[in-house]
């Protein structure tokens, strides 16, 4: 702020000036986010390629499929999902409530912590060293750290939030603290465990137990990790890059209580067809489909945010990855009651299908809103208006879109291809029509479809990297100073 | 967004057209634009002086027009006395805060610059503008900055702020809106999970679920069900109580019945030997029901907040005079510090403070609003002033003889709290039926239970439950209030605020309307109705001459005048030794020549014989304008009709509604607008209190009476009638009496309101069917024992959502009646007059 | 099925934090205006 402006705007606070945002922490975990991003999408090429190719890696017990489709899937989910969140959360909050991070060497624990986590996984994975609980594989030392920072990152959020200027807390925040209690509460619950020796431990839970408690924590961690905090981005960027208010804020909120409400009980459709009693999988299909409520009313009402600004779309590239990530956003929230039917999943459960639906998800929304993010955040972080170059960020889009809709149309073919060949039976004597591995020849060339759809999406990624290497080699790290809640446009 | 503005014809700030060869300009972003007057300039060069010029960036419709409200200032600052602060200020240390109702808030561009601009203020700690209800919360330092400046502050740039000063009611509303959310919210959230763990139990094939998990699952459905049953449902059992005690059968008594009978036997079946549970049922129904009383609420004020911007006066205050006749010298106090004895100064448009006796000048004053006389009253010394009366043509100094409950319109208002008191109740179809429903249905639960005892012992009981479940009053308790949200909002949109809802059933049974005169039948104001001309004197010359002597004036009959020199284009010229003489008319010199506006006699006084005329009787008063030895015109002045009128009436006796005029004016305007109308029951000069008396008299012969007044006069009345109707344009006192307000003074208003409770009641007759329909089907089912626990919830569930989507269709297409009766546009046979309309919406007094 | 003898309960006192998280929003006016705060984050710079 100059000294002129300063001057003229008396009621400004003394010192108001020489307070910044936290916008260290937030850096961090931006870069990163396009670092993890880059490195969980490469693994992810990688095992996509060994199922067409399985000798890709001679045989390195390493870098088998079993021991690198949980590194990907943990490093695309935490490491690049998850740093993602930091950065935005961080950074939504702090705006919002025109208040500095609360217990700055706290945030930057968190920051350090997380990525410790990180290298711990991508260390002990490819070892063999798991809990064999898919998207909970880390050992017992692990989680701890995990647990440390996860409190340390209510501690900074909520403590932002208490520290606020403004009597209203955005809802944005809501998804994101609720996003924070809940991850809490699931890796609490789910990871509890009786270590054996320093990277081996047992579950608390037996049998069909484990395998509830599993898929509690697991539908969860899809519905508040990957949706709710995902959310939050939504209804903050959406609206800033759109510079509109979102279309409205009453739906918001409703929005919020909605999915806290319905989406806990739909868990058990994970386990449709198993030793699971029918009626706990019949409440989880009924539920399924009452999600698909909340999900589309928060679509709606983001997409709608730029009704009467239809024409920023088409020149603004950033507003293009927001509005088509709510586009798969909606589109698998449909899918995904759909496939909770039990008469659907009889055909789709095991198949590809499920890969692409998740990809759907993955990719279509949580990638591209955190893309979206981004590259708003970006050029903010490091002073300057804009990226390096808008022209790549729109190829950037393309490539990416075109990715996604290969991957996921390759998939949906290869799975209802793969459910009907399962099922297929000889009406004279009763016998499967076809052997597993014609299945699996099938699907050889939908494998190759979808591993060039992974391809680009990391093409895609990037594109990004050497446009945000340009952006901020040409900017340096500015930290805002922090707003009066009805601030001065001085 | 960016077209707003764009045409360089017209002012930048406000969209009104710049006049010709205005040269108000403003530099706003770096650019010059046009303004089409000071006020505007001013405004605009505020704005952008501060860097707020965002503002015309992002906003999406034009600011309003900035009016010169120079003459406010010195009034504002009496809210700076701790006195009137009182009302509506909340104090902590130096800390202040108030609610502030903004006027002019056109789009959310108009809040941010409110925010923006107060915030800046130094002293001001808060500033957040509600932006729903238009409310400013702002905190000041009370040691650096004063709310009067606050209030400056906002006028600066264009708007016009006043205190909310029903804070208390604000208060109350919004806890009443809180609590009411979290009854629905507590009600919702155990209807929601509670239905987790029932879910299971109907899905589950039998014996997939085990016992035990079955019993963990419905106590969990209990633990989960207490809060809905005794926090959320607290209120039917309340008022359920409450109608025992009064010896009666409510809409209360069935639904806590039912609530309590089928919570008391779940807690049986799951702590007890087993059967049926019904937490699910419970919870639905319980939410359902306050949904629909939420909603219902919400509507209700929703409407009523657009009442809360015609209460914007000032703080009455008055210019003392502590040294007279010594000196002049004046004091400004607000009105409430007034002694009797005082001396106070009451200068020409102001309202008389307090009642007194006026000591010195002469003037008139307009008491239309206290007593429905709509001409101007004369006053010279000795003569009485009431409190709230306004001084229309000189300053005169007046002893304060009563003060606060002293006052007339004290008397008055207590008049009106007493008539309250009395107003005879009118019973709400439901609750007529429901006392004969919850009775019949009592018997048949008793009956069918002392028969199953006989013949099923271990059936008993759970029958007698089944049929008291499955005949849960939904139909009744439910589907009104939705049906009466639905209208509440749909006359809203129509300029009809509802404040109490049972004016929606009762509008239909009124058997007896009673319409006040002046303001309400009548526009409530002068104009011009017909005009006779000396020979070869042209109309233009006459008007413009009268005009040129009237200008500037406050008189009615000056507004009158000048409204129709303006509507005719008339040039008005200047006048000179301009002197206004009470209770005769005013005298000027024009052009050289001096001319006399006024009474016959006045007039005649230079101008010699005036033409004889025959106008007794007609409702007319006249005005004459004569120069020395001649006259030029004459001009009829009438207090016009409201243009619907006429249909309005039409249309009630068409309904078979008996229509009155009573009116506090004299007997023989009001028997000739009566007449003109076709209505033959009427009576003038009637007080306050004889309009009271009447009404009563009409109901206790029978009548369901229904009152459309305006004054402070009709609200004794008001609140006597089973239903009060007060215009929007008329006194604040009388709306806080009426169930129903009309808007911008909109008589049509009334017969909208009379067709939506048309259609109103009949849903609530469909739903009243379809209950005793889905009665006689589902009871003797229920009796013979043939409706299962599940049956029993599907079919209350069933019938709530139906009746509720009934009660929906009364949400209509905007289309439909769009031409309502007010809509249609008159046409005056009479050339002069100015065809005012019903009048715009009281909004900022701009221009 | 013993694992609902711990996630029952559990989801009861959740259902009931989440009341009371409910219950503070109410109490704190966050629902007062459910318009203006939409508008609001787009003037934080």
């Amino acid at each position: 702020m100059s000294a002129q402006a300063a001057a003229f705007n008396t009621s400004f606070p003394a010192g108001a000036g020489t307070t910044t945002y936290n916008y260290t922490v937030v850096r961090q975990f931006a870069i990163m986010t396009l670092v993890w991003g880059i490195v969980g999408m490469l693994v992810g090429v990688i095992i996509a390629a060994q199922l067409m190719f399985p000798d890709l890696t001679y045989g390195i017990p390493w870098l088998s499929y079993g021991r690198l489709r949980p590194l990907h899937t943990n490093a695309v989910i935490f490491a690049f999902g998850g740093s993602a969140l930091f950065a935005t959360s961080y950074y939504v909050v702090q705006r919002t409530c025109h208040a500095r991070l609360f217990a700055g060497p706290l945030a930057a624990f968190t920051f350090w912590g997380w990525q410790l986590v990180i290298v711990g996984a991508a260390i002990t994975l490819p070892l063999g060293i798991t809990t064999s609980k898919e998207y909970a594989e880390l050992e017992w030392p692990l989680d701890v750290l995990i647990t440390l920072v996860w409190v340390s990152y209510a501690v900074v959020f909520f403590g932002t939030i208490a520290k606020r200027k403004t009597s209203h807390i955005y809802v944005a925040n809501w998804f994101f603290g609720g996003f924070i209690l809940t991850v809490a509460l699931l890796h609490l619950v789910n990871s509890a465990a009786i270590p054996a020796t320093p990277w081996k431990s047992y579950s608390a839970y037996a049998g069909a137990q484990d395998a509830m408690v599993q898929w509690w924590y697991g539908h969860n961690a899809v519905g508040f990790f990957l949706t709710a905090g995902f959310l939050g981005m939504m209804y903050y960027f959406v609206p800033k890059q759109a510079d509109r208010p979102v279309y409205s804020y009453r739906l918001s909120v409703v929005h919020f209580w909605a999915l806290i409400f319905t989406y806990m009980w739909a868990g058990p459709h994970h386990l449709h067809y198993t030793a699971l009693p029918d009626w706990a999988q019949s409440l989880g299909m009924a539920f399924s489909l009452i999600l698909l409520a909340p999900s589309w009313g928060g679509m709606i009402n983001g997409i709608m945010t730029l009704s009467g600004a239809w024409h920023k779309l088409r020149t603004d590239p950033i507003l293009k990855f927001l509005i088509v990530s709510l586009s798969f956003y909606g589109m698998s929230t449909f899918e995904g009651p759909m496939m909770s039917i039990k008469t659907v999943n009889s055909l789709s459960h095991y198949t590809d299908w499920t890969i692409g639906h998740v990809h759907a998800g993955a990719l279509g929304w949580v990638a591209m809103i955190t893309i979206g993010s981004l590259y708003f955040m970006i050029p903010r972080l490091f002073g300057r208006s804009e990226m390096y170059s808008t022209k790549l960020v729109t190829t950037h889009f393309w490539v990416a879109t075109i990715g996604v809709v290969l991957y996921i149309a390759a998939m949906w073919i290869a799975g209802v291809m793969q459910g009907l060949m399962w099922r297929a039976v000889n009406p004279d004597d009763g016998t499967l029509t076809y052997t597993f591995v014609e299945s699996v020849k099938s699907t050889y060339p939908f494998y190759a479809i979808r591993l060039l759809g992974g391809v680009m999406f990391l093409g895609g990624m990037l594109i990004m990297a050497y446009n945000t290497y340009k952006t901020v080699a040409s900017g340096k790290a500015v930290d805002a100073p922090v707003l009066q809640p009805a601030p001065a446009h001085a | 967004m960016s077209a707003i503005g764009d045409n360089s014809q017209d002012c930048y700030h406000c969209g009104l057209p710049v006049p010709a060869g205005s040269s108000f300009r403003a530099v706003i972003g770096g650019e010059s634009r046009a303004m089409c007057c000071a006020g505007c300039q001013a405004v605009a060069q505020t704005i952008a002086g501060e860097n707020l010029d965002g503002y015309y960036r992002s906003r999406t419709a034009f600011a309003p027009a900035s009016g010169d409200g120079a003459e406010e200032l010195e009034r504002l600052r009496l809210y700076d006395l701790d006195s009137v602060q009182a009302d509506f200020v909340r104090r902590e240390g130096d800390m202040r805060e108030v609610q502030l109702l903004l006027e002019g808030i056109t789009c959310s561009a108009c809040v941010w610059l409110n925010e923006q601009h107060l915030s800046r203020m130094p002293g001001v700690l808060l500033a957040e503008v509600n932006y729903t209800t238009h409310r400013a919360l702002v905190r000041w330092n009370a040691t650096r900055v004063r709310l009067s400046e606050i209030l400056e502050a906002v006028r600066a740039i264009g708007y016009r702020a006043f205190p909310a000063t029903a804070a208390g009611a604000e208060q109350a509303r919004r806890r009443e809106n809180r609590s009411a959310l979290w009854r629905v919210f507590v009600a919702g959230f155990g209807m929601m999970q509670v239905m987790m763990y029932a879910v299971p139990e109907y899905l589950a094939g039998d014996g997939t679920m085990t016992p035990d998990i079955e019993r963990l699952m419905r106590i969990a459905s209990f633990v989960l069900t207490v809060p809905v049953v005794f926090y959320s449902a607290g209120l039917f059992f309340r008022g359920a109580l409450r109608d025992l005690r009064a010896h009666r059968l409510g809409m209360d008594v069935p639904v806590a019945l039912g609530i309590a009978v089928s919570f008391v036997a779940s807690v049986i079946a799951t702590f007890g030997e087993g059967g049926a549970v019904y937490y699910d049922s419970i919870t639905m129904f319980v939410f359902f029901l306050l949904g629909g009383r939420y909603l219902e609420m919400r509507a209700r004020q929703k409407a009523v907040a657009s009442l809360e911007y015609l209460d914007r006066a000032l703080p009455l205050g008055a210019h003392r005079l502590s040294a007279y006749p010594a000196s002049h010298e004046t004091e400004e106090i607000p009105a409430v510090a007034l002694r009797a004895g005082d001396l106070v100064l009451i200068k020409p448009g102001e309202v008389i403070p307090a009642d007194g006796v006026l000591v010195s000048g002469e003037t008139e004053t307009d008491e239309a609003l206290l007593t429905g006389e709509s001409l101007p009253v004369l006053k010279r010394a000795g003569a009485a002033l009431v409190a709230g009366a306004v001084n229309r043509l000189s300053p005169v100094v007046m002893r304060v003889e009563r003060v606060g409950e002293g006052t007339r319109a004290s008397h008055i208002r207590r008049l009106t709290e007493r008539a309250a008191g009395q107003r005879p109740p009118i019973v709400e179809i439901t609750d007529r039926i429901a006392g004969w429903f919850i009775a019949a249905v009592l018997l048949i639960a008793a009956g069918a239970t002392l028969y199953w005892l006989q013949a099923d012992p271990g059936r008993a009981l759970w029958i007698g439950v089944a049929v008291l479940v499955v005949t849960c009053p939904c139909a009744l308790s439910l589907a009104t209030p939705t049906a009466l949200a639905v209208s509440v909002g749909t006359l809203a949109r129509r300029g009809v605020v509802v404040t109490r809802v049972h004016a929606i059933e009762a509008l239909e049974r009124v058997t007896h309307v009673v319409l006040d005169k002046t303001g309400t039948l009548t526009q409530g104001r002068l104009s011009l109705a017909a005009s006779a001309l000396a020979p070869g004197v042209p109309a233009e010359h006459a008007l413009s001459i009268a005009a040129a002597l009237e200008r500037g004036s406050e008189h009615p009959i000056a507004q009158a005048i000048l409204q129709a020199a303006e509507h005719l284009g008339v040039s008005i010229r200047a006048a000179a030794q301009l002197r206004a003489i009470p209770g005769a008319g005013m005298e000027g010199v024009v052009d050289g020549i001096r001319y006399r506006l006024g009474s016959r006699r006045y007039v005649a006084q230079i101008a010699g014989v005036l033409p004889a005329t025959d106008d007794a009787g007609d409702g007319t008063s006249a005005v004459w304008l004569g120069s020395e030895g001649c006259w030029l015109a004459r001009f009829n002045l009438r207090d016009a009709l409201r243009p619907e009128a006429r249909e309005v009436v039409q249309a009630l006796r068409a309904r078979g509604k008996r229509v009155l005029v009573l009116s506090g004016d004299e007997p023989t305007a009001v028997g000739a607008l009566a007449r003109s109308l076709g209505i033959d029951e009427f009576e003038g000069a009637m007080t306050p209190e004889g309009k009271q008396a009447r009404v009563r008299a009409l109901q206790e012969a029978g009548a369901v009476v229904a009152m459309v007044g305006d004054g402070v006069n009709d609200a004794p009345v008001l609140a006597q009638a089973q239903l009060s109707v007060a215009m929007g344009s008329g006194a604040v006192v009388s709306q806080a009496q009426s169930d129903l307000v009309l808007l911008s003074g909109r008589l049509g208003g009334l017969l909208d309101a009379l067709a939506i409770s048309r259609r109103t009641l009949r849903v609530v007759r469909e739903n009243l069917w379809w209950a005793t329909l889905y009665n006689v089907i589902a009871l003797p089912l229920a009796v013979a024992g043939y409706v299962t626990p599940w049956m029993a919830g599907i079919g209350m569930a069933g019938s709530s959502l139906l009746v509720v989507l009934n009660a929906l269709r009364l949400i209509e297409t905007r289309e439909r009646r769009e031409e309502g009766p007010a809509g249609t546009q008159r046409g005056r046979t009479v050339a002069a007059a100015h065809p005012a309309g019903a009048g715009p919406a009281p909004g900022p007094g701009a221009l | 099925m013993d694992i609902l003898y711990l996630l029952i309960p559990l989801s009861v006192v959740l259902v009931f934090l989440i009341g009371a998280l409910f219950w503070w929003s109410v109490r704190s006016g966050q629902f007062d205006d459910l318009e203006g705060p939409g508008h609001r984050i787009l003037d934080d710079d």
